[in-house]
């Protein structure tokens, strides 16, 4: 290694050496004075010798054998240079982008592509490199031996292997679309035992995967209202009913009027005018006069007040005598006793009560019986009445019926009252599958604006 | 006197309850997609016991759910989609906007969509499950194959929901399944029985639609997108249980196939012959002397319950061209009859009037021009009374032109001492048995519905008043008299003693009578109190009946003399 590196510097040094980077050399020389250091010490050696230069151009040395495979200076004029005869078909077609441009220098080409130049120009119009290096290529006869065995196969009608595999494989259906689940209210759409089957994945793997479905609450199964799905409607809602069963409907839907009708007259009641809150002529006038007319009541009003005052004055408490004390001390105990005395003496009377005590636990317990059994009742009754579930309440749609001149004498002739949607609707109202809800008005953010036309406007 | 100071609303029911607007955040989900979620989940909402606790102190009404309900949704794979659908909504309208009609193609073919077949499965265990919750389903699906194609709902929904019904129907009749139907004023009440199971649905009239406007169109159409789902998968069931072919065969092209179907006039394809799914005779077990009568009993019912469902077997019907042609096909051959129609009116008439074999034609309207000799011409309400009093009813009552009987409801039963209607104690009489003796036992009933008769019976009226042993014992005079007359002299002779026949069903009767007078008797005077209150309420309603009774008949007799009087 040691001599060819000498020999590369002192090429260097010559004055015939060509630097395949423009900059190297003119870059500028040191201007600042060198400054002194001791150089018996290995450490300042690497600190303070100035070796740019020499790696510049190793750095350039390692980038002409890159790229043209040897020193420039070391090639002939034959390598660098060749006879420009016009641009061969072939080249224009495989390197349109710089096959405009006439080359005549290599170098100067090789400068702007370094990458690309072993690849073709040298290859296209140069002459062979005398270097056999240049054309030999690494397992050659290897090569040789497996494409004429190829083709020896090949005439035999053998197809290799892995030819074969690449036949075999499916072609991918590029047309093919993703696994689309269809709308659910497709009408032809299909259905299947969905009670039938039954768990497919091991529940182990679905849990640890993350894919097994959370357990539905028991509770959630209970439906929120006694009530049945469809309520038959009386027997006097048929078509052609019986006199009697249709009067009973007539008279139950008379009654939910009537109900109605009262609500109503005593909203209006309330909301009627008191006659005597009318102001009457005599009524105003006293208002317009009242203050300006003086009235004698006003003078004897403060003496009452005065006297008022004297009633309400606090007494003040005399002192008790010692003697009073004592008395009152005596009588404090007295009663004390006397009261002990009658709750002794009630307790032992109560032994003689104790038929009475009996009968008036039953009593109370009879009671509390009682009234557990009505709590439940209600509660029960509860269970079939609409919650109040919102900010509206339930409202039970008009009761359907006909009256006797309504009803229909055949099936032909017959007007269908009221609306099965609706009474759908209420139905789940009713069992309070969903909340009664009130239709959401529209709310106009940007107030209008009218303005009048032109047009318009010339008329008027 | 230590510890934190306890603070107000962070236990008890407070806890237990979210708001609706809270949950609604909870799951990041806009209020119609919140409340189609609850919908398809089957998560109602909840009235709190104490509303004010629940409420922070504040008794603003709201709605509220259980919180532990909420939770429960958030697991919910849907409550994806539905966030999917939402962004795919922005990036159509986008698209649309930036007029890219490529963009909006391919947004198009990846619109998402949902299933809601685990739901099903979730919400409904096991098939009997969802068999008990099918009569809302049924409804829901019945009125919306009735919608026309306006813009209230999607087109598809309402195909989809014809095939169902029809689906059902055939079922229905394949099963034999039908119990009862009520014409009412609303629509059609049917009920049927599947796998135990009483189902019972509303069928509105068609073209009776005007379309209400205080209706949520949107959560009925979520009902009815679960609810479709779910009658589907019963219907496969359903189908499969009598080994039936579920999609039902398709034999022409797809659409002339439905119509056909949708017109109850094919037969199902069978999977198996019908040679090996024969009724499975009811096994014998040995039984106890005391069993034995009640398996008597439950045999004799049985056996009246397959008579009844071949009530309209080998029997011809037509159905003229105003009559309802849907529910009376499917009446008539749920009880095995066979049914036609005018070609013109709908695909599937399988004879024409002109057939000599036709036994029934069933009319709506006062006259018919042209009438064959060998059929009866009835108006519709003959099949639906047919078929609710379980026999076939003598078709007098219902001729052309004729004012007919009341049509009663089937859902009514009645309890011993409640007000019988007439008409209805004449049908159990028929099915008892009873021939109704026309001349003589029913005549007030017949002279109400046949006035051609009405005249001539007229005279016979007054005398042929009276019990049936009344007149035995007349006849007995009668008879007695013309021997008198015939023999002159009474005969004096010793005949055989009879033997004095000891009914032992009367006895038994009586012996159980007395016992019960003493059990009466023996009763504490608290039992005897309850005991007389409750007699005196039975004796009570008789009373109520008997008035209603009487009233009746003077209602009745009002209208007949105003009846001969305007003769």
């Amino acid at each position: 290694m040691a001599p060819s590196r000498r020999t590369k510097r002192v090429v260097a040094s010559q004055p015939g050496f060509l630097n395949l980077k423009s900059s190297s050399g003119a870059a500028g020389l040191p201007s600042i004075r060198r400054k002194r250091v001791n150089k018996n010490k290995k450490k300042n050696w690497n600190k303070h010798s100035d070796i740019n230069d020499v790696t510049e151009f190793l750095e350039d040395v390692r980038h002409q054998e890159r790229t043209i495979g040897g020193l420039l200076s070391d090639k002939s004029d034959d390598n660098l240079f060749f006879l420009d005869v016009g641009q061969p078909k072939k080249a224009e077609q495989k390197v349109a982008g710089f096959a405009s441009a006439p080359l005549h220098h290599v170098s100067c080409y090789l400068l702007y592509f370094p990458l690309l130049s072993h690849l073709s120009p040298n290859h296209l119009f140069c002459p062979h490199p005398t270097s056999v290096l240049a054309y030999q290529q690494p397992n050659a006869k290897k090569l040789r031996r497996i494409g004429q065995k190829a083709e020896q196969l090949a005439a035999k009608g053998v197809v290799p292997r892995r030819q074969k595999q690449l036949l075999n494989r499916r072609p991918a259906d590029r047309t093919a679309k993703k696994a689309v689940t269809e709308a659910n209210n497709n009408p032809d759409r299909e259905y299947y035992d969905i009670w039938g089957q039954e768990y497919t994945a091991d529940p182990w793997y679905l849990q640890q995967t993350g894919k097994k479905r959370v357990k539905r609450p028991e509770k959630l199964n209970e439906k929120p209202s006694v009530l049945p799905a469809v309520e038959v409607i009386a027997p006097g809602g048929s078509y052609n009913p019986d006199f009697f069963s249709h009067q009973a409907l007539l008279q139950e839907a008379h009654e939910v009027e009537v109900k109605k009708q009262k609500e109503e007259d005593k909203i209006e009641r309330q909301l009627a005018v008191n006659k005597e809150h009318i102001a009457t002529e005599e009524t105003i006038l006293r208002e317009q006069v009242e203050g300006l007319v003086e009235e004698e009541n006003e003078e004897e009003a403060p003496n009452e007040e005065e006297e008022g005052v004297a009633v309400g004055a606090i007494t003040v408490a005399e002192k008790k005598t010692e003697r009073q004390r004592k008395k009152e001390r005596a009588y404090k105990v007295k009663e004390q006793l006397r009261q002990a005395n009658r709750y002794q003496n009630d307790k032992r009377q109560q032994l003689f009560q104790l038929r009475s005590i009996k009968t008036s636990i039953k009593q109370e317990e009879q009671e509390t019986k009682d009234k557990q059994k009505q709590r439940k009742a209600k509660q029960e009754a509860q269970k079939a009445q609409p919650r109040r579930l919102g900010k509206l309440k339930f409202k039970a749609q008009d009761m359907e019926v006909q009256l006797s001149d309504e009803l229909a004498g055949s099936l032909r002739q017959l007007k269908p009252e009221g609306s099965v949607l609706k009474d759908r609707f209420k139905s789940l109202q009713k069992r309070n599958l969903i909340e009664p809800r009130e239709r959401a008005k529209f709310k106009r953010r940007l107030k209008l604006k009218y303005v009048e036309k032109r047009a318009f406007r010339e008329i008027t | 006197m230590g510890g934190l100071q306890k603070k107000k609303y962070e236990r008890g029911s407070a806890t237990n309850y979210i708001t609706r607007n809270k949950a609604r955040k909870k799951l990041q989900l806009s209020l119609p997609d919140f409340r189609r979620l609850c919908i398809l989940k089957g998560i109602y909402p909840h009235e709190p016991k104490h509303k004010k606790k629940v409420n922070k102190g504040s008794t603003a009404p709201r709605t509220f759910y259980l919180l532990k309900d909420i939770r429960f949704l958030l697991h919910e794979p849907i409550v994806g989609k539905f966030r999917e659908y939402k962004v795919f909504v922005r990036k159509l309208k986008k698209a649309y906007g930036k007029t890219e009609w490529s963009s909006v193609e391919r947004l198009k073919e990846n619109k998402p969509a949902y299933k809601l077949d685990h739901i099903i499965k979730e919400r409904y265990p096991s098939f009997i499950d969802a068999l008990r919750d099918i009569d809302d389903a049924l409804c829901m699906c019945f009125l919306f194959s009735t919608f026309a194609r306006t813009g209230k709902c999607h087109v598809q929904t309402i195909q989809l929901c014809r095939r169902l019904t029809v689906e059902w129907m055939n079922y229905v009749i394949a099963s034999r399944a039908l119990k009862k139907v009520f014409i009412s004023i609303k629509g059609i009440y049917y009920q049927a029985e599947a796998m135990g199971q009483l189902i019972t649905w509303l069928v509105p009239y068609q073209f009776s639609h005007d379309h209400p406007t205080d209706v949520d169109y949107r959560v009925m159409a979520t009902f009815t997108e679960f609810y479709t789902t779910l009658l589907g998968f019963i219907n496969f069931r359903l189908y499969h249980s009598l080994n039936l072919l579920y999609p039902p065969k398709v034999s022409w092209t797809l659409k002339q196939s439905q119509m056909k179907l949708s017109a109850l006039s094919a037969s199902l394809a069978r999977v198996v012959s019908t040679a090996e799914e024969d009724e499975a005779e009811l096994d014998q077990f040995p039984v106890d002397g005391e069993d034995m009568a009640n398996m008597e009993a439950r045999e004799k019912e049985q056996k009246q319950e397959e008579a009844q469902k071949k009530l309209f077997e080998g029997l011809k019907f037509f159905l003229n061209r105003e009559v309802p042609r849907e529910s009376l096909a499917f009446l008539i051959r749920c009880f095995g009859g066979e049914v036609s129609w005018d070609k013109s009116v709908c695909i599937g008439s399988t004879y024409e009037v002109k057939d000599e074999t036709i036994t029934h034609q069933i009319v709506d309207r006062p006259n018919i021009d042209k009438q064959y000799i060998n059929r009866y011409y009835i108006q519709p309400q003959w099949v639906y009374d047919c078929v609710n009093a379980k026999i076939i009813l003598p078709v007098e009552d219902y001729f052309l032109g004729v004012t007919l009987p009341p049509h009663l409801s089937p859902f009514v039963e009645e309890k011993d001492g409640d007000y019988v209607p007439p008409e209805k104690l004449k049908i159990m009489a028929l099915q008892r048995g009873e021939k109704p003796a026309h001349e003589q036992e029913d005549e007030e009933e017949e002279e109400e519905e046949d006035e051609e008769e009405e005249e001539e019976e007229e005279e016979d009226d007054n005398e042929e008043e009276g019990d049936d042993g009344e007149e035995a014992e007349e006849k007995n005079l009668k008879k007695m008299e013309e021997q008198r007359s015939q023999g002159k002299s009474l005969s004096v002779k010793v005949t055989a003693g009879k033997v004095k026949v000891e009914n032992p069903a009367r006895l038994e009767q009586e012996e159980k009578a007395e016992e019960k007078r003493l059990a009466i008797m023996m009763m504490k005077k608290k039992e005897k109190y309850l005991y007389d209150k409750i007699m005196f309420g039975k004796k009570r309603k008789v009373r109520e009946a008997n008035k209603l009774a009487a009233k009746r008949k003077a209602h009745d007799d009002a209208e007949k003399s105003k009846k001969k009087a305007r003769k």
